[in-house]
């Protein structure tokens, strides 16, 4: 219906550009790049738009669709890595402390997700991301629900298990 | 960390709000990608008729030696050679008859 129509599709770029940066946020953890990766994204779903049949919702159809560019993407610009500055101002209250303690906590999580292994990233990323029902995250990703339940399981083991190594070596190396 | 705190992590995170020329940068990148010609597509017309003219010959060759494999000489491969030669000769018509609609339209001068 859209195919080749560049003023419809910017009302598309409008209405999903939040999702897309934020998705491929997520896979990257880094903000220039997950723009370029949403771009990316936009265009071949601009170029693959004559494709979408309306058999799945159009939410369904972009994130799947979406989720194979920054797949390809993440492949070519090599592995995300964790890196967490722990520089902390002198004089800080307990209070602040702890806060940023805990930010520091919440981002190593996200990044330690981000370096799965693709198999367990991707169900890992998507379920959490705007909060996807099991059914929904099993159908981008094509896979059944109970090995999607399967790898969200042990995607949390794997990152509770680095989780946890982490902070040993960082009381470690304190 | 249990997997209510992993739970409550992964689901709280503040969203990025997409930077102010965002949308206008995608739609120039639209814009540039619909202006660029299509990809050519794999050239199906001469492709197989080459594909079929190389498994003739090959089949053509075949036969011509299973015919002088027998034959010690050499000296008599010319002989088979020019025996077969009207069916090579008649393959080596047919296949320029299959080609001429293809290749045809391009030997034609244009104006």
């Amino acid at each position: 219906m859209l195919a080749g129509d560049t003023a419809a599709f910017s009302a598309i770029v409008e209405r999903w550009q939040g999702r897309l940066i934020n998705l491929a946020w997520r896979f990257c953890r880094d903000r220039s790049m997950a723009e370029d990766m949403a771009q990316d994204a936009f265009v071949k779903a601009f170029k693959a738009l004559a494709t979408f049949r309306g058999e799945a919702l159009f939410s369904t159809w972009l994130t799947a669709l979406s989720l194979n560019c920054f797949r390809t993407s993440l492949r070519s610009r090599g592995p995300v890595t964790v890196n967490l500055d722990l520089w902390r101002p002198a004089g800080l209250e307990p209070s602040a402390l702890t806060t940023i303690e805990n930010r520091e906590r919440d981002e190593l999580v996200r990044q330690l997700v981000a370096t799965l292994p693709p198999r367990y990233r991707d169900p890992m990323v998507l379920f959490y991301f705007q909060e996807m029902s099991v059914a929904e995250t099993a159908r981008v990703l094509g896979l059944p629900d109970g090995t999607l339940k399967a790898r969200l399981s042990r995607a949390r083991d794997l990152v509770g298990r680095r989780y946890a190594a982490r902070m040993s070596d960082r009381k470690g190396s304190a | 960390m249990d997997g209510v705190d992993l739970d409550r992590i992964l689901s709280s995170e503040e969203p990025l709000s997409p930077s102010s020329g965002f949308a206008a940068g995608v739609m120039d990148a639209v814009r540039t990608a619909s202006e660029q010609p299509p990809p050519l597509p794999f050239p199906w017309a001469r492709f197989l008729p080459g594909v079929a003219a190389c498994v003739i010959w090959a089949i053509a060759g075949v036969a011509v030696m299973q015919g002088i494999e027998n034959d010690d000489a050499l000296a008599i491969i010319a002989g088979r050679l020019a025996a077969v030669a009207p069916e090579l000769g008649s393959v080596a018509v047919v296949l320029a008859l299959c080609l001429m609609p293809i290749y045809g339209p391009r030997l034609t001068p244009r104006d």
